[in-house]
């Protein structure tokens, strides 16, 4: 084992003349081995794994009784009512969406503009996308009241419906690029994972994990034959994924851009969404691996650089949602929309004034923060700014639906109110990704292995012709 | 696993293997075997090592056009899913497609089938790199037999391997050992494929044989259920709202207490309500039938749709105001009012307000001069001529039957609508469809040849236009 932790090196400078290393503590290939397997292979995990899987077990399991709840009586349960019919459960799908285009950024697009730096996160970051699509596409699974009929959203022939789906629909074409979403991610995280799995299987000696890692590592020899076709496929799943996450949240964009409520019914929505998915995803990720890096050792290898980079991308994205708000609200009053303009008015002033201080708080405010270099390589700080970005971001889907508690007809105007079962639907689904999160990881490796070992390759090969800063002990 | 280490005989060689703790020693080593000739090696790495695949000599992977070719069919099937099941009714004998037919707007909207084409392209295309990948790659592939080498263990750690092939044209056993040596291998080992265990386990022919049987219960049991008859309570897994908790009518209400039976929710103990005071039932023979109805007091109150009877035409002129119940008319037919109700004021101002109401309402059918020649008619006959809608001609007021016909009649015929034409109970009050009825009769009058053999009898004319 050649580890040496004793001097973490700074690797946030930002002299251009040099690159900062991304693996820093001295770590060669067996150490980036041992630092990740670590986790998987301890005879029982950190104290504070079981406590939190206790805590989102418990939460998982409210929010199935609640959803059992909701089936058996029915979505009067919730608070959507006339004129709000859109309530809590699609901003929370919107919402959990959102958060899983990250993942697929960080893996795919990253991945074609040639960051190195992604290898340390993206393993995670797809794990979390995961994750986060399954808690996104149980909302609108259960909210078709009759769920025992779902089948009903798919092109399968039914003589009980005897019909088709309306193929013009955006409902529908959500359906299609959700599940398609989370199948391309799941296929591109199981790709990822499997010469990792190869690396579980090799070391673990208990005869379960044997077999489990080694079934699901499809007897992985490292071949470069079969790394040669491994990355081309990874390459194709990237340039596939790309388009599709960019895509998936246009599509669920559209579930209020196609419709004609003022307010909704604005070419702006695609890219807004995207800009404010990858804005809540990315700080999601950061809340997510902060934390992780110190609980499980992990800090040479997700190094401070690391979230450093992702900080500036939640600030650029964040710049962008709030160029986005300006927009809509010049746009509103260059149209002489007069139904425009209220629908604004009433965001920032009606009745839900509150959710919107608290959105453009949120989202516009409190990422300016990072401007700071101090702010923005501090920990403490990143996951602050992270959380209040998933508030902000929560908020801004929530007033995009509330703009219809008042719509054109006066007298349907009313004030929304969530049910208990709304919230905790919502705090239950939390305790689910939670659940899942954890589960991973303990039993998955949460580093791309294989990569980061790439990335220490091209970080010796760099430094060897000489465009490199590495570890003064090296 | 039982027998390995005795079954030398079982034990096939297949390769030689060197170890290398670095990638660098490793490409040379690579470089060095495929100057020398060999083919059949490859090299095994923790990480895709850049330019291996030049050092030994890779082609590149048809992958990509696997996967193009798999796009191009999931645009075909995305595309031509949409258009069948949106645009199309009909076309196969199963599985018809359903038009939506929204303000006559195009059938196929390509725009609005984009998002998903572009889905299905992705998903297939994304299953298509990856299952290309993994067939391409032989995986998986559990029984490698370079997995039973402890060393080879650290591949996916941090060593790299180099294996040359037993049947390459090269392969010098020995030679090759000296040569890994001096290309800076850390160790050299042979790699032999164990055949020990490739007979399978005689348990597993019982095992399928017993599978074999019990695959044949369940069709065993459908075909023993198809020829009985089953007696028990039908299984309905999904209630669907088929038992609705509802009182329906005629039936005992709810109950005040929901226990008792002896107090009800309501006083008269039925789930509907009685009449309320003040309204009146359709069939109610309690008011004025004549003026509301046109049918003659205390005769049947059939409805009286359905195709016009020709009645006796001595009926019409007869001055009485009470009819015997005649045996000629048709059996649905009631008896209808001759004269015009007494309510109704017969005079001019009635019948300019009979032609305005006719002008509005009747026209557009039956023409301004009555004839039938409407603009609405004229079209709805074309159209039904050629077959794409069906229609019953307006009648002139001229023809013979309507002239025929008793005031109460028409008046009926106004309320209730005949065939395709419909009715005009909501749209047209009672005082004012009596003055279109006195408005017909006085068009009628105005045409010579419209006037029957009784009107020889002017007195009785002039008594109806009293």
């Amino acid at each position: 084992m050649a580890i040496t932790v004793d001097n973490l090196t700074n690797n946030t400078f930002e002299d251009p003349s040099r690159r900062a290393p991304l693996i820093t503590g001295g770590l060669d290939n067996d150490g980036v081995t041992e630092v990740v397997a670590d986790l998987a292979e301890s005879p029982s995990p950190p104290k504070i794994w079981w406590v939190l899987l206790g805590v989102s077990a418990a939460l998982t399991a409210m929010l199935g009784s609640l959803i059992l709840l909701l089936i058996f009586k029915g979505v009067g349960v919730w608070g959507n009512n006339n004129p709000v019919y859109w309530g809590w459960p699609i901003v929370n799908f919107v919402f959990w969406v959102g958060i899983g285009h990250a993942g697929t950024l960080i893996s795919a697009i990253l991945f074609l503009f040639r960051q190195h730096w992604r290898t340390s996160i993206n393993r995670a970051a797809e794990a979390m996308t995961i994750f986060a699509v399954i808690c996104a596409g149980m909302f609108p699974g259960i909210h078709i009241g009759r769920v025992w009929v779902f089948y009903w959203l798919f092109p399968i022939p039914s003589e009980h419906l005897a019909m088709w789906p309306n193929f013009r629909s955006p409902l529908l074409w959500d359906v299609f690029a959700v599940s398609t979403y989370f199948t391309v991610s799941l296929l591109f995280w199981y790709m990822g994972m499997v010469p990792d799995l190869a690396t579980f299987r090799d070391r673990s000696t208990s005869k379960i994990k044997k077999f489990m890692y080694g079934l699901f590592s499809l007897g992985w020899s490292g071949s470069a034959r079969h790394w040669h076709r491994y990355e081309v496929a990874y390459t194709i799943l990237a340039a596939l994924a790309t388009p599709l996450v960019l895509s998936v949240h246009t599509i669920v964009s559209f579930d209020f851009a196609v419709s004609i409520i003022p307010g909704w019914h604005t070419t702006i929505f695609p890219p807004y969404f995207v800009a404010g998915a990858i804005f809540s995803g990315f700080a999601m990720v950061v809340t997510l691996l902060v934390p992780m890096r110190a609980l499980f050792n992990l800090k040479h290898v997700i190094t401070v650089r690391h979230i450093e980079n992702m900080n500036k991308i939640i600030m650029v994205t964040g710049m962008m949602v709030g160029l986005a708000y300006t927009i809509e609200f010049f746009i509103a009053w260059y149209s002489s929309n007069p139904f425009e303009l209220f629908a604004f008015q009433n965001r920032a002033f009606g009745p839900f004034w509150w959710a919107y201080l608290a959105m453009f708080t949120c989202n516009v405010f409190i990422p300016q923060l990072f401007w700071f270099k101090k702010i923005r390589t501090s920990m403490i700080m990143s996951v602050i700014v992270g959380i209040g970005v998933n508030i902000g971001m929560w908020f801004e889907r929530f007033v995009i639906v509330m703009t219809l508690n008042r719509g054109f007809l006066p007298s349907s105007w009313s004030y929304f109110r969530p049910t208990w079962v709304d919230i905790g639907m919502f705090v239950g689904s939390f305790g689910l990704f939670m659940f899942l999160f954890l589960l991973f990881c303990r039993f998955l490796p949460v580093i791309a292995i294989s990569e980061v070992k790439g990335t220490l390759a091209f970080q010796k090969h760099m430094a060897l012709a000489g465009g490199y800063s590495d570890e003064p002990d090296h | 696993m039982n027998n390995e280490a005795d079954n030398i005989e079982q034990q096939k060689l297949i390769g030689v293997l060197g170890q290398f703790d670095d990638s660098h020693t490793l490409m040379h080593a690579c470089e060095a075997l495929r100057d020398s000739g060999v083919k059949k090696m490859d090299a095994y790495t923790p990480y895709p090592v850049h330019g291996i695949e030049k050092a030994i000599g890779i082609p590149r992977t048809i992958l990509p056009w696997i996967v193009l070719a798999v796009a191009s069919g999931g645009l075909c099937i995305g595309l031509g899913m949409q258009w069948y099941t949106n645009a199309t009714e009909q076309l196969l004998p199963f599985w018809s497609g359903y038009e939506f037919r929204i303000s006559g707007k195009p059938m196929f909207s390509l725009p609005a089938n984009i998002p998903v084409t572009f889905e299905v392209i992705v998903l297939s295309s994304a299953f298509a790199a990856f299952l290309g990948m993994l067939v391409l790659n032989g995986l998986p592939r559990l029984a490698n037999p370079l997995h039973r080498i402890p060393r080879f263990k650290r591949v996916t750690n941090d060593k790299f391997f180099l294996m040359v092939d037993a049947d390459d044209d090269q392969f010098n056993l020995d030679q090759l050992k000296n040569n890994f040596s001096d290309w800076g291998a850390s160790d050299v080992e042979d790699v032999f494929l164990d055949q020990t265990d490739w007979k399978l386990p005689a348990f597993l022919k019982t095992v399928a044989v017993l599978l074999l049987v019990l695959m044949l219960v369940p069709p065993a049991l459908v075909f023993r259920a198809r020829g009985m008859t089953y007696t028990g309570t039908r299984l309905h897994v999904v209630p669907d709202m088929d038992w609705q908790v509802k009182f329906k009518t005629q039936t005992e209400g709810p109950l005040a207490n929901n226990d008792t039976k002896t107090e009800f929710f309501f006083k008269d103990i039925r789930a509907q309500f009685a009449p309320l005071p003040g309204t009146v039932s359709r069939s109610d023979q309690s008011g004025d039938v004549e003026f509301f109805k046109g049918i003659q007091q205390g005769s049947d109150l059939h409805s009286s749709h359905g195709t016009p009877a020709v009645l006796a035409s001595n009926q019409e002129n007869e001055p009485q105001e009470e009819q015997p119940a005649t045996t000629d008319a048709a059996v649905d037919e009631p008896n209808w009012v001759t004269k015009i109700p007494s309510q109704v004021k017969v005079d001019k101002d009635t019948v300019l307000r009979g032609q305005r109401q006719y002008d509005i309402y009747c026209a557009v059918c039956h023409g301004y001069s009555g004839e039938g020649n409407g603009l609405a008619n004229n079209r709805a006959v074309a159209l039904s001529v050629s077959g794409e809608a069906s229609w019953t001609e307006a009648k002139s007021l001229y023809d013979p039957t309507v002239i025929d016909q008793p005031v109460g009649r028409i008046y009926d015929t106004i309320t209730n609508g005949r065939s395709t034409m419909g009715p005009y109970a909501t749209r047209i009050k009672p005082e004012d469809r009596w003055a279109i009825v006195l408005y017909v009769k006085a068009l009628q009058k105005t045409r010579k040849d419209a006037v029957t053999a009784e009107a020889d009898k002017p007195a009785d004319a002039s008594d109806d236009k009293n």
